[in-house]
Parts: C-alpha cells; sequence; structure tokens
C-alpha cells in the first residue's frame, strides 16, 4: 500500500490474483424480492463505551459504539430563542460527530485503513440519518461521537451501519425522539429489472443501481436516504422507497427485544 | 455552506410567502433564477464553463490528461472531479474550512457519473490496458448565493460540453515499443457526447411545500432537502436526501415529481443556450469576469 513503509515491508503496489482469474463466480440465484435476511442485533456489549451494538445480517457485520456527551471543541457564543420542550437555542444545540470505518478485511480487496472518499460519504450520510432522531437541542455545547466499523461486507453496509448506531445511541440512553432503521435496495439488470430488497454482496455488485432508506417507524418520517445507478424512471425509484420503508417497518420489532433484552442484562448485573 | 443571519420575523415571512407559491424576489416554487452560461473562458483547459446563478459563482475547467486505464475497466477512461471551496466564496471557507464541503460536493459529483449511460468512457480510451484519457474536472466555487449543487453541475456539464481532447494515435515499430503521435491539425479532436450527462436538481422543503434553487435565505428556513440527479431525458440517477430534518414519505415522491419536470425543463433550455453560443463561432465576444 503506498506510503505506509513502517508497517508493511513489501511492493509498493499488489493485487489479489482474483483479479486475474477467470470469472467463474455463480450468479445470484432467483429470490423473493421482499425477503429480508434473518438480523441479530444485540445492544450493550462494550464496556468502554456509553453505548453500543452489534448487528449482523447474513454476511454483513456491524459495530457500532457511542461516547460522549462531553465539551464540543470550538464551542460558539450563542442566543436567540429557545425550542420547544426546553431545548437550547440553535446556536448551542448539540454536534452528533459520525464516523466509518471499514475493517481492511471487511471487502474481497484489502483496503488500507484510512479508507478516503467513500468512508468520508458514508460517514455524512449516517450523520445525516441520525440528525433527525436525536433531540440535541438537550445536550448544548456537547458532541455525541458514534463511530461505526464494518467487520464484514456481505451486502448492504450503510443499511446495518445505521441500524447499529441508533440502537448503540439508544443503548447510551441519548434522548431521541424515535429508533432509525436502515434498509438497502438494489435494482437487479436483465430484461424485467426489479428492485431487491437487503442484497447481498454478489447482488449489489450486479446491480445496476442500488439505494439506503433509513426510516423512523413509529414518526413514519424518511431521516435519511441515498441512491444511485441507472435506476430508471421516478416511478421506478418510488417503488423502490416504498419497498424500503415497508422493510424498515418489519425489521422494527426486532430492534425493540434486542433493546430491552439490553436493559433486562444491565439490571440483573446491577442488582448484586 | 454560508450562513446568514434571519430574525423569526423573517423566517415566517419566508414560510408563509412560499405556502402561497411567492417567494422573496417573486418567483413561483418552480422557478429559477436568471442563469448566465459561458464556456471557454479559461485557455490553459481542454474545456471550461462558468455559470453565474443569481449570486452563486462557478467556474469549471477540464484539463485532459494522459494515464493508464483502472485495472477493473481496461477499456475505458475515467473522470476525476476536485471541487475547491475559496475563501473568496464565504469568510467560512477560509484555511481548511471548505474542505469538508467540497469533499461532499465531489462525492455528490462522483455518484452522480457513476454509471454507464452519463458518459461514454469507451471513447476516452486510446488503447486497452496501456492508455487512456483521464478528465480531470476541477470545480471552483467563486461565490457561495444559495444552490450552490445545480450549479455546480449545470457548469460541468457546460464545461464537459466544450472540452476538446486532442486525437492521438499509438503506433508500434517492429521492436514492440509504442510512440504516440498527436494530429497535426489542432482542430482534430474528439467531442464527448453530453446528451445523458444528468443535472442535480435540489428541492428544499419550506413548510408543507418545496422549493427549487433555494437562496441561502430560504435554505436557512428549510430543515431538509432532497437532491435528484436527473437526465434530459427524464432518467434520475441519483437521490439523496440532505439536511438535520426528515422528510415524509408523500412528499419525497411528490418532490422527485417536480425535480424530473424542472430538470428535463432546465436540460432543454442549457441545450439550446450551449448550441446557440457554439454557433456564433469563434467569433463571439465574450464576456468572462468583466461583465
Amino acid at each position: 500500500m503506498p506510503g505506509d513503509h513502517r508497517r508493511i515491508r513489501g511492493p509498493e503496489e499488489s493485487q489479489p490474483p482474483q483479479l486475474y482469474a477467470a470469472d467463474e463466480e455463480e450468479a445470484p440465484g432467483a429470490r423473493d424480492p421482499t425477503r429480508l435476511r434473518p438480523v441479530y442485533a444485540r445492544a450493550g456489549l462494550l464496556s468502554q463505551a456509553k453505548g453500543s451494538a452489534y448487528l449482523e445480517a447474513g454476511g454483513t457485520k456491524v459495530l457500532c459504539a457511542v461516547s460522549g456527551p462531553r465539551q464540543a471543541e470550538g464551542g460558539e457564543r450563542g442566543g436567540g430563542p429557545a425550542g420547544a420542550g426546553g431545548e437550547a437555542p440553535a446556536a448551542l444545540r448539540g454536534r452528533l460527530l459520525c464516523d466509518f470505518r471499514r475493517a481492511p478485511f471487511a471487502g474481497r480487496r484489502r483496503r488500507a485503513p484510512p479508507g478516503g472518499c467513500e468512508e468520508r460519504e458514508l460517514a455524512l450520510a449516517l450523520q445525516e440519518a441520525l440528525e433527525p432522531a436525536v433531540r440535541l437541542g438537550r445536550y448544548p455545547r456537547a458532541q455525541l461521537e458514534v463511530s461505526a466499523l464494518l467487520l464484514e461486507d456481505g451486502g448492504s453496509a450503510l443499511a446495518a451501519a445505521l441500524t447499529a448506531a441508533a440502537l448503540a445511541l439508544a443503548d447510551a440512553g441519548v434522548e431521541m425522539y424515535d429508533l432509525v432503521v436502515g434498509c438497502g435496495l438494489s435494482l437487479a439488470p436483465g430484461p424485467a429489472p426489479t428492485w431487491l430488497l437487503d442484497p447481498t454482496r454478489l447482488e449489489e455488485e450486479r446491480a445496476a443501481a442500488g439505494l439506503t432508506v433509513a426510516l423512523m417507524p413509529v414518526l413514519n418520517q424518511v431521516a435519511g436516504l441515498l441512491g444511485s445507478g441507472e435506476g430508471g424512471l421516478t416511478e421506478s425509484w418510488a417503488e423502490a422507497v416504498r419497498l424500503g420503508l415497508e422493510g424498515c417497518q418489519r425489521l422494527y420489532p426486532v430492534l425493540q427485544q434486542s433493546l430491552v433484552r439490553a436493559a433486562r442484562r444491565r439490571g440483573a448485573a446491577a442488582q448484586p | 455552506m454560508a450562513s446568514v443571519a434571519l430574525s423569526e420575523a423573517e423566517k415566517v415571512y419566508i414560510v408563509h410567502g412560499v405556502q402561497e407559491d411567492l417567494r422573496v424576489d417573486g418567483r413561483g416554487c418552480e422557478d429559477y433564477r436568471c442563469v448566465e452560461v459561458e464556456t471557454d473562458v479559461v485557455s490553459n483547459t481542454s474545456g471550461s464553463a462558468r455559470v453565474k446563478l443569481g449570486h452563486t459563482d462557478i467556474l469549471v475547467g477540464v484539463k485532459a490528461e494522459m494515464g493508464t486505464p483502472k485495472l477493473e475497466k481496461p477499456n475505458e477512461g475515467y473522470l476525476e472531479f476536485f471541487v475547491d471551496c475559496s475563501a473568496s466564496a464565504t469568510p467560512e471557507f477560509e484555511g481548511r474550512g471548505g474542505d469538508d464541503l467540497g469533499t461532499e460536493i465531489a462525492n455528490t459529483l462522483y455518484r452522480i457519473f457513476n454509471n454507464k449511460s452519463s458518459v461514454d468512457l469507451k471513447t476516452l480510451c486510446i488503447s486497452p490496458r496501456e492508455h487512456c484519457w483521464i478528465l480531470y474536472v476541477d470545480v471552483l466555487l467563486l461565490e457561495c448565493g444559495g444552490n450552490l449543487f445545480d450549479a455546480i453541475s449545470i457548469a460541468v456539464k457546460a464545461a464537459l460540453f466544450n472540452t476538446r481532447i486532442p486525437r492521438v494515435r499509438v503506433l508500434e515499430d517492429e521492436e514492440g515499443s509504442k510512440d504516440i503521435e498527436l494530429s497535426d491539425d489542432p482542430y482534430d479532436c474528439i467531442r464527448l457526447s453530453v446528451e445523458n450527462i444528468p443535472c442535480i436538481v435540489t428541492l428544499c422543503k419550506i413548510g408543507y411545500r418545496h422549493v427549487v434553487d433555494a437562496t441561502l435565505q430560504e435554505e436557512a428556513c428549510s430543515l431538509a432537502s432532497l437532491l435528484v440527479s436527473v437526465t434530459s431525458k427524464g432518467v434520475v440517477t441519483c437521490m439523496r436526501k440532505v439536511g438535520k430534518g426528515s422528510l415524509d414519505p408523500e412528499s419525497i415522491f411528490e418532490m422527485m415529481e417536480t425535480g424530473k419536470r424542472v430538470g428535463k425543463v432546465l436540460h432543454a433550455s442549457l441545450q439550446s443556450v450551449l448550441h446557440k453560443e457554439e454557433s456564433l463561432g469563434p467569433k463571439r465576444q465574450k464576456v468572462g469576469f468583466l461583465g
């Protein structure tokens, strides 16, 4: 990897042998477009973080930790009218700093740790999706740090990271309006393009377009939306958004149960 | 982005006006401000364009350089985007302040061009696996007056329309060494087809309605916006929600339809202006920065 001579002693550039191999991967089989992979969610597993969550969906494994609230750097003096419910005025509102990191062994090709623009784009997407849900006005001059670590990319990584981050924030006891649930979609190419919910890595690689939606299920508000590719006309994208929102609603009970279990565990540990 | 100080009364005024389809400068909710586009303003580039949209001023320069193609796509060239938010746009961009916004805009540009149909990358290939054209698209933000994404996408499309890449041939010797030959005629060049290059339409949610082409003051009143990238045929290539607030699913569908409608009109007028400017030929009067 260019530049990192202290840790890696080897040639400047290296490629995995799969690039030169003949293309003999099996094509993803036909499946129900609305199936969601079984999800394992656990909150409250890291001892050093204020709140944490681990989410596994198919081959995608994400670990998220929340720390804070601590004093924000570069504070500004603020004034102006206070918001409703005793919240701080706009200039004193808290900040949410999100960080998205991909482990170097997460994908098929090794990616050096400072991932560059893709990770920053996903971190920005995380922040834009989590901000509507967190009551930042209740944390004046403070900042909350959310860091998501993708351990293995098995498809719809951003959606899993969003869900894990929202669970971790809830586990940390941060005041929120609602949980944020994320869902990924991809458009399978071909003569009759169909949108597939919760794609695997293979389906995502062969897709003509991809979309991630984040929903606040109880309020029924879309907190985040990020999609690109040759999705076609607006009707096709609208259908994809509807499918994604429905998937998010179906995922919500699983997350509620994991939070209840974490609270019980914490209660049982505190007793003796 | 540049922040503007608005009092509560001004915000209420803007929001109530938008509900009645009447904005502060008299436009309707789906009207753009007056756009001025001029191409071929910088002489050292392969193509350039300058766009003025109200108070927003963008300068784009495209430079074509030869390089090696990417390993996964050996028969294609590629585009590299770089956005520079200079301190002259607003004092907040001094030093490293504008870097975050610049990276965000560059990432959005990569996303909207990230599909096979936007630009025909095979025309940029010189010899497979060895040489290809890399187009470095550099965007310079000269003045920030709201609605940056739209102005930048218009400028990028105009600059790519204006880009002239010299025709190059790779000759092989008997020993197998390759020699690159540039054509003698300086006007013999490849032009890119910009038919399918998308333009971004940003729709800001203000109150219960959404507006196109928001000024800085209107952006301060809006909590959430939807960014839609539309081609001239109405095909959507990218969608993104921007901002701190959340959106209702129904408003997202409405905003997509508006974005498609407005985008088609924008493309039609941009195409006609670009063709008209080109038909004036090399003798046309260049306004540049003096107008």
